[in-house]
């Protein structure tokens, strides 16, 4: 996207000064916000692969409250710490990133794992309620109300695999492979969240 | 009507995010301090760039706004021996990072409480590598203090705004 990517152009030096070269190859970030192409979203991590810092400052503009997204939900109170050091992760690793399209879902694998891993150090975990009913659907004016205290009383993987599957949407398969764990565990996780879920909130 | 979910996300503020940026790049040198004025009168003085900057960066004799799109700037920056030097960066509230040809610059703030402000600052040339980063650490250690004495002080004739 030629809005996208503009090249910065050279600026000639004041008469009798020593003017330090530009990069002219260096491509202007895009501005926050900006929808990008799949080819635009590739450049600007290959650019911030290469060390760029306004290509990384614009990266840290998406990634941050992405990150953000799934650790809050997982590791609660100490969400802001797993955000950190998932986004210290993902940045200081991202040089060794293969496929640039590959960003957001590497990204997904490490925020959950250091969410789990924070709020399991964390000793968050607390019995199960019983009960087999379902979790409001998506849309459910009961979700409007704060989820927190709910998902307080949720162990640390029990909330991992709600966030995975109800709010990222990813597939049974999707969260058995990011969490490292059975496709089976996936499911009887999820169906005993969704039951202590339910109990907490009509309780 | 049906409502969003309130899922309890979590918001890096930008002291945060500039931690993490600087991780990627392990040529820069990135200190913190807690600057005891509130955030708006640390802010200032990066704000107004072309004023506030040079009070505080030892290097910087003087910068030239060249354009302004946003919150992208193009910079011209007077430094000592007269070397110029060409910089883009990205410039908003609570958050500043800087490219030129021989470095990068990040300045990051957050309030920190009443009347303190979080601060976070690192310098850094990529080409240069990690073999400068105990000089760019000198330079962000004097900048720092250059910043935080003109901030907590009464401020006449210093304060850009």
């Amino acid at each position: 996207m030629s809005q996208s990517f503009r090249r910065a152009s050279n600026q000639q030096g004041e008469a009798g000064r020593a003017e330090v070269p530009g990069e002219p190859s260096a491509p202007s970030p895009p501005l926050p916000g900006v929808q990008l192409s799949a080819e635009a979203e590739d450049e600007l991590v290959r650019s911030a692969q290469r060390g760029d810092a306004l290509a990384l400052s614009a990266l840290v503009d998406r990634l941050a409250p992405f990150v953000g997204r799934i650790c809050g939900p997982i590791a609660l109170e100490h969400g802001e710490d797993a955000a950190q050091e998932a986004l210290i992760a993902v940045l200081r690793d991202l040089p060794t990133l293969r496929e640039p399209r590959a960003l957001y879902g590497w990204a997904r694998r490490i925020a959950a794992r250091e969410a789990v891993r924070h709020a399991r150090a964390a000793r968050r975990s607390l019995p199960l309620a019983g009960g087999g009913r379902e979790l409001p659907a998506p849309g459910d004016p009961a979700l409007a109300r704060d989820v927190r205290s709910v998902l307080e009383a949720l162990t640390p993987d029990q909330r991992a695999i709600l966030v995975l599957r109800d709010l990222e949407g990813l597939s049974e398969r999707e969260a058995a492979a990011l969490l490292q764990v059975e496709e089976g565990t996936v499911k009887s996780r999820l169906s005993r969240a969704r039951s202590a879920f339910r109990g907490r909130w009509t309780s | 009507m049906s409502a969003a979910p309130v899922w309890p996300a979590v918001e890096l503020d930008p002291v945060a995010r500039l931690r993490a940026l600087a991780s990627s790049m392990p040529w820069v040198s990135l200190e913190e301090a807690v600057i005891a004025a509130p955030f708006a009168r640390v802010w200032s003085f990066i704000d107004d760039m072309e004023r506030g900057v040079p009070q505080f960066e030892r290097n910087v004799r003087r910068i030239e706004i060249l354009s302004r799109d946003g919150d992208r700037l193009a910079l011209r920056s007077f430094g000592p021996g007269g070397l110029t030097m060409r910089l883009d960066a990205v410039l908003r509230p609570g958050w500043c990072v800087m490219r030129g040809a021989l470095g990068e610059l990040g300045m990051a703030a957050a309030p920190a409480g009443p009347g303190a402000t979080r601060f976070a600052h690192f310098e850094g040339s990529r080409r240069l590598g990690r073999v400068a980063r105990p000089l760019f650490r000198y330079f962000v250690r004097r900048d720092l203090a250059r910043l935080a004495a003109l901030a907590t002080s009464d401020g006449k004739g210093t304060s850009p705004s």
